[in-house]
């Protein structure tokens, strides 16, 4: 179990470097933001298991249903700026504004 | 096959690998569609599969559904695979080669200690009461939703319509 959770310990820091790290899109980053929420579900599922902590299995559901929200408000964000732009990459965000 | 969830969680992290990497993003949401099937699958090997049907059902099925045909819409025409650029290939090889060397001290040096022991397989064992019952501990948890937590429910739900309305007024701008 510990080898298992330090797999997936691994997994949530390469999508957090991947996502505080920019390349040429917006899209990428919040694909890597999805990759964090992911992990932790997985995370906290195999942590609560093991532990038997049987009513914190609100907290994966939860996590999940908030992430779903997070991730369309970005969305919605990057619809923004691509409506603006034509496509949504971060050298267009130079002006504070759009 | 002892090691079965084990190999599925190496699997997990190379999926997660492509797509932290950074191509285009649409091989990205190929790569993040992976990754969600087999961190289903993981919890599915546990004996859980409410959760992994969450996973399933809200996570692909819901969000990356949406990201697929937001990317399809804000897209370039030729998109860069994972081949197509020195930096790509390179984060992605270095990714896993630190995910190969990671797993082979695990296994050679008989596991880890950094500050908890991230030995080998075995798991942790409580020591509780006498007695025992059959429970299904996943469903049992998610409808204490419903039981412990009312209001929070009613909150929650308050928060998802006006995220909404968020989204609405984000998206109208001027």
């Amino acid at each position: 179990m510990p080898s298992i959770s330090i797999n997936i310990i691994l997994a949530f820091t390469a999508a957090l470097l991947g996502m505080l790290m920019f390349r040429s899109h917006m899209m990428s980053s919040l694909l890597c933001l999805e990759g964090m929420m992911l992990s932790m579900f997985i995370l906290s599922t195999l942590i609560i298991l093991n532990m038997q902590f049987t009513t914190s299995f609100i907290m994966p559901i939860l996590l999940l249903v908030f992430a779903a929200c997070e991730a369309a408000i970005g969305l919605a964000l990057l619809v923004t700026v691509s409506n603006i732009y034509g496509l949504d990459h971060i050298q267009n965000l130079n002006l504070l504004q759009c | 096959m002892v090691y079965a969830i084990f190999l599925l969680s190496i699997i997990l992290v190379l999926s997660f690998m492509s797509f932290s990497s950074k191509p285009s993003p649409i091989y990205g949401g190929v790569g993040l569609i992976i990754s969600g099937a087999v961190g289903c699958s993981i919890i599915m090997g546990f004996g859980v599969s409410f959760m992994g049907l969450m996973v399933f059902l809200i996570y692909l099925g819901g969000m990356l559904v949406v990201f697929g045909y937001t990317t399809a819409m804000a897209t370039e025409e030729y998109p860069e695979t994972w081949g197509s650029s020195i930096v790509i290939w390179g984060a992605l090889l270095s990714g896993i080669l630190m995910e190969l060397l990671l797993m082979v001290w695990l296994l050679e040096h008989d596991g880890m200690e950094v500050a908890v022991g991230f030995n080998k397989l075995e798991s942790w064992i409580m020591f509780m009461d006498k007695g025992f019952s059959i429970i299904r501990e996943d469903s049992l948890g998610v409808s204490a939703l419903y039981n412990y937590v009312n209001w929070f429910m009613v909150a929650a739900g308050w928060a998802l319509f006006v995220s909404v309305l968020i989204v609405i007024e984000v998206i109208r701008g001027k």
